[in-house]
């Protein structure tokens, strides 16, 4: 059984189809890179995943439970975390509470106490390298900052999926390969299944990613395997701007 | 465990101020209704902070709470005033305007705090005046004539204990009812409410992807909140005028009022409320000697100037100044 899968989804915002009639599976521990133009589509699938959105059209189905109306509050516990493309920090919070916000309700017991979230947190915290600035209010890190925090926030969710949406956008390149590193640590080793976006960096996005989505104007134009997917002549099109099919 | 306590600490500087408050009062009878108006607003500051502070929402319909407590207070005596509960009648005056401002706070929050911010705000504007005309309309609880019972009273009580029930234990309890809503303030602050309000505050939406189910939070917030204004209408206005008259308590100045003193004194902080009280009673005192009829025209100016240079309020700037310093622990 898939962990996540996606039966045709279409979402749209008016007239504009921003997800087109996507479907997809995701195995319990894949790493899966995706990537796509600017308004391709990502960040929507990743709200209609999460349940910011509901589709017009189509499943959301998690570890065979059918979540397409389930509101987000519920399908976080489930095991689905997330980041933000503009990061989204508790910013009176400290960092700390912050990530102790995501244990404390992300996970399923729903059992965690305050103090137990806390320990949790600093775990977190140690592991992303924001140890210094834990007692700072999140409102006052740097953007680089704010995403490490909020993929601490994400892991301590304990999630079994997790959406980074452009986690790595505007960091220095070395940094961006140490984060690769631990992302991929970590996902293999809590067995978590990560969708990220490693956009313009392939370099890094072939060190990480197992396959590769890439989404054009909404649909999903390729999913395969990272090496056959880069040496799709479509996806070759879409980066040069001449996008095939029409 | 000694750091759960320290986490409680907040409260020392909060209770230390209502007791000096308080000891002022007793031992100078002339202060004392001064006093009494202070901790008035005080408490009303440190209920309405559970909602307004803690969630970042606006409910200008919050009186109808402390007018549903009026009520409810009103009811239990002329109800119960031949049963010779004695005292017992009191406490279910008390229970009743609870109940009935919790019930009214229930109805409206289920409904109304689905929705953001701003249409919250606007939809609650409606249920103070609504309830009003509802009241004076459907000619209940008296209707536009309101309910007197000082009678009731000194046929319960006697007339010296019934004058003792207005002017000095109705105005204890109003210090008691800020006593315990300052502690559930910081227990709901170092729980998970806590936590849970101050992200729903911060990013409603960020919230709930985290887990947070959001309405849920802010109706615990809002029932809270309103259970302490119905405490307050029963004691502050019910036991202590002995008569409710509509006008008077479905008056929109006094939530305008609760909001002006959580902003001035720091929303969400614990100490707020309290500084917040006492800088706005104390002006209105002092106001109402030197510039009798004019209060409000100069107090208007001088309230919106102290919000805009302190948008989070004295405590907000306080909090702020004190972290990282040893006054760190007993201040939020
Ligand atoms: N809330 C919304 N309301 C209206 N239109 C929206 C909304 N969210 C996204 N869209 C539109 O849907 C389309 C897909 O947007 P989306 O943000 O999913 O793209 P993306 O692939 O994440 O792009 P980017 O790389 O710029 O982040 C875009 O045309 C966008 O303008
Ligand atoms: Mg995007």
């Amino acid at each position: 059984m898939a962990l996540l899968e996606l039966e045709n989804i279409t979402k749209r915002f008016g007239g504009l189809v921003a997800v087109n009639d996507v479907s997809l599976q995701i195995e319990a521990g894949e790493l899966i890179g995706i990537v796509g133009p600017n308004g391709s589509g990502k960040t929507t699938l990743y709200n209609v995943i999460s349940g910011v959105y509901s589709p017009e059209e189509g499943r959301v189905i998690f570890q065979g439970k059918d979540i397409t109306n389930l509101p987000p509050y519920r399908r976080a516990p489930l095991g689905i975390g997330r980041t933000f493309q503009i990061p989204r920090p508790f910013k009176s919070a400290s960092v700390r509470e912050n990530v102790a916000i995501g244990a404390m309700f992300g996970t399923l017991s729903g059992k965690v106490s305050v103090d137990e979230s806390l320990e949790i947190a600093d775990h977190y915290i140690e592991l992303v390298g924001l140890q210094a600035y834990k007692d700072k209010a999140a409102g006052t890190l740097t953007p680089t900052e704010k995403k490490l925090m909020e993929i601490a926030r994400a892991l301590a969710m304990k999630p079994k999926l997790l959406l980074m949406d452009e986690a790595m956008a505007g960091m220095h390149p070395s940094d961006i390969d140490n984060m690769v590193k631990f992302i991929k640590k970590v996902g293999v080793e809590e067995n978590i299944a990560i969708v990220s976006m490693v956009e313009h960096i392939m370099r890094a996005m072939v060190g990480f990613a197992q396959r590769i989505i890439v989404m054009h104007r909404g649909a999903k134009l390729v999913d395969a395997p990272t090496a056959e997917a880069l040496s799709d002549p479509k996806v070759i099109d879409v980066y040069l701007g001449r996008p095939s099919g029409d | 465990m000694r750091p759960k306590i320290e986490k409680y600490y907040p409260l020392i500087p909060v209770y230390v101020a209502y007791l000096v408050m308080f000891l002022i009062g007793r031992t100078m009878p002339s202060m004392w209704q001064m006093v009494a108006l202070l901790a008035f607003y005080c408490a009303i500051g440190q209920a309405f902070n559970i909602f307004l502070g803690m969630t970042g929402y606006v409910d200008f319909g919050y009186v109808a709470f402390m007018a549903l407590g009026t009520y409810g207070m009103a009811l239990g005596i002329t109800a119960f005033y031949q049963t010779g509960l004695g005292i017992g009648i009191i406490f279910i005056g008390l229970l009743l305007g609870v109940v009935m401002a919790t019930l009214l706070s229930l109805a409206v929050g289920s409904v109304a705090l689905r929705l953001r911010g701003a249409y919250f705000a606007i939809a609650t504007i409606g249920v103070n005046e609504g309830f009003r005309y509802f009241v004076e309309g459907a000619k209940i609880w008296g209707g536009s004539e309101g309910m007197i019972f000082s009678r009731e009273l000194k046929e319960a009580f006697g007339a010296e204990m019934a004058s003792q029930l207005s002017t000095l234990w109705a105005d204890v309890a109003v210090f008691i009812i800020a006593v315990v809503a300052a502690f559930v303030t910081i227990y709901y602050m170092r729980g998970k409410i806590g936590y849970a309000l101050t992200a729903l505050r911060e990013d409603e939406d960020a919230a709930k992807v985290m887990g947070i189910n959001v309405t849920k939070y802010k109706i615990i917030a809002f029932i809270t909140s309103a259970a302490f204004a119905g405490l307050i209408g029963a004691m502050a206005w019910a036991l202590k005028l002995t008569y409710v008259f509509p006008p008077d308590v479905f008056k929109i100045h006094y939530t305008i009022e609760c909001i002006i003193v959580v902003l001035l004194g720091g929303a969400g902080t614990l100490l707020g409320p309290v500084v917040g009280g006492l800088i706005y009673a104390f002006s209105k005192y002092w106001l109402a000697v030197v510039a009798p009829g004019f209060q409000l025209l100069i107090f208007a100016p001088i309230i919106i100037a102290i919000i805009m240079a302190f948008p989070e309020g004295i405590m907000g700037l306080v909090k702020r100044r004190a972290k990282g310093t040893g006054w760190e622990k007993y201040i939020i």
